[in-house]
C-alpha cells in the first residue's frame, strides 16, 4: 500500500507529541554547550537541519514556499500548546509564533532554559532552507517570535543574531 | 524549531552525532548527565523518594502520554513492565530511521543510573523490535528474574509469538548501566 503523502516526512500514530520531550531537547542543548561550547552547539544544530531534516529540505527544494507553509502548518499542529499563525505570501512565508510550545512547557515546569535556545530555530531552519534556495530571518524569541522564510537573493541581509532574544 | 512530535527521530540521530564527536563514552555520559540528571530529574526525584510508588507515579502518566501499549505488575518487592508496543522504537521502525547502532540501549543508559541512585537493580531484556520487559528490585533483594508468565501471566511479553525474531535479544541482570549486557 502506498503510504499517505503528508507535509511531515516522519509520522506518528498519535496526533501530538509528548511535551515532556521538550525537557530532553533543552537538556541536550545544555549538555553540548557545557561539554563543547557554543560553536559546537551551533554545528550540532546545523547538522541536524542539513542531515536529519534533509527530507524536509528536499520537499522545500521541490515545492518552494508553498511546501514551506504546508510543513510549518502540519508541524505546529502536532506540537502541544503551540499558537502559531502561518502566513503564506508570494515572496515569503511568515510564522507568527505567539506561543512557543517549548518555552511554554519549560516555564510551566520551572525548568532552567538554555539562554541561547532560541538561536536553534535559526541554525536548524537555515540549514534546512539553504539547499532549497531559501533563507530564514528571525526576530524576537523567549516565547514569541517572527520567522520569515524568503528566497535567497544576492543583496539579502543575513540574520543578525542580536535580533534573537535570550530565553529565560 | 525542534519538535516533540518527531522527538524520537532526532534523539536517535543525536546519539550517533555524539558518538562521532566523542565515542561511546560520550553517548553514555549524555544518557546519564543530560537525560537522567537533567531532563528526567522529575523521575529520579519521585523514585528516590517513593520507591515503587514513585515508579507507578512516573511511568503511569508518561507511558500513557507517549502512547505505549504495555502491562504493569507491581508487588511489594518488584516493579515489572511488559512493553508490547514501545512508542519510541515503534516510531523509528515505522519511519525507517536508524543512525545509531542500538537505540534501545538509551533506556538502560538513563534508567540504570537513576535506579542505582535510588537503590534498585534492574533485570531487563529488549528484542530490538519494540518489545521489552523490566523488573526493578531493591539492591538488597537477590531474587532472580521471573520466569516467563510467573509475574505478569499472559501479559508477559516473552510469551508473545513474535518475541524471538531474527534480531538478537539483549539481556541485563541486576544491572544499572548500559554496557552491562549480553547479546544472543
Amino acid at each position: 500500500m502506498t503510504p499517505p503523502v503528508t507535509p511531515l516526512p516522519y509520522m506518528d500514530t498519535k496526533p501530538h507529541g509528548h511535551a515532556d520531550f521538550y525537557f530532553a531537547i533543552n537538556a541536550t542543548f545544555r549538555f553540548i554547550l557545557k561539554r563543547f561550547g557554543l560553536e559546537a552547539l551551533r554545528r550540532y544544530w546545523q547538522d541536524m537541519g542539513a542531515k536529519y531534516h534533509q527530507p524536509v529540505g528536499e520537499r522545500w527544494r521541490q515545492g518552494g514556499l508553498s511546501a514551506v507553509a504546508e510543513h510549518w502548518r502540519a508541524f505546529f499542529a502536532a506540537e502541544p500548546g503551540a499558537e502559531v499563525e502561518v502566513i503564506a505570501e508570494p515572496e515569503e512565508v511568515r510564522l507568527e509564533v505567539r506561543t512557543c510550545p517549548m518555552i511554554k512547557h519549560l516555564r510551566e515546569h520551572q525548568r532552567e532554559i538554555v539562554p541561547c535556545l532560541c538561536q536553534h530555530c535559526y541554525y536548524v531552519s537555515e540549514a534546512m532552507a539553504a539547499p532549497a534556495g531559501l533563507t530564514v530571518l528571525i526576530s524576537g524569541g523567549n516565547g514569541a517570535c517572527t520567522q520569515r522564510f524568503l528566497r535567497q537573493t544576492a543583496n539579502q541581509p543575513g540574520q543578525q543574531l542580536d535580533q534573537i532574544k535570550e530565553a529565560a | 524549531m525542534t519538535g516533540c512530535y518527531d522527538f524520537c527521530g532526532h534523539y536517535e540521530w543525536t546519539f550517533e552525532w555524539l558518538r562521532q564527536q566523542g565515542g561511546h563514552e560520550l553517548v553514555k555520559a549524555y544518557w546519564d548527565e543530560s537525560i537522567n540528571q537533567d531532563s528526567q530529574v522529575h523521575a529520579s526525584t519521585l523514585i528516590t523518594a517513593k520507591g515503587f510508588e514513585g515508579m507507578k507515579e512516573y511511568w503511569g502518566p508518561t507511558l500513557a502520554d507517549e502512547g505505549a501499549v504495555y502491562h504493569r505488575t507491581v508487588t511489594d518487592d518488584v516493579f515489572r513492565i511488559d512493553m508490547h508496543e514501545c512508542p519510541s522504537k515503534g516510531f523509528l521502525l515505522r519511519n525507517g530511521l536508524k543512525q545509531y547502532a542500538d537505540y534501545c540501549d538509551h533506556c538502560m543508559g538513563w534508567i540504570g543510573p537513576m535506579m542505582k541512585g535510588a537503590g534498585f537493580v534492574v533485570d531487563h531484556q529488549h528484542n530490538h523490535c519494540g518489545q521489552c520487559w523490566w523488573e526493578m528490585r531493591r539492591k538488597e533483594d537477590a531474587t532472580a528474574p521471573s520466569a516467563p508468565g510467573e509475574l505478569s501471566g499472559a501479559e508477559d511479553v516473552r510469551l508473545r509469538p513474535g518475541w524471538l525474531r531474527d534480531e538478537p535479544v539483549d539481556t541485563y541482570q541486576r544491572a544499572t548501566e548500559p554496557d552491562d549486557k549480553t547479546t544472543a
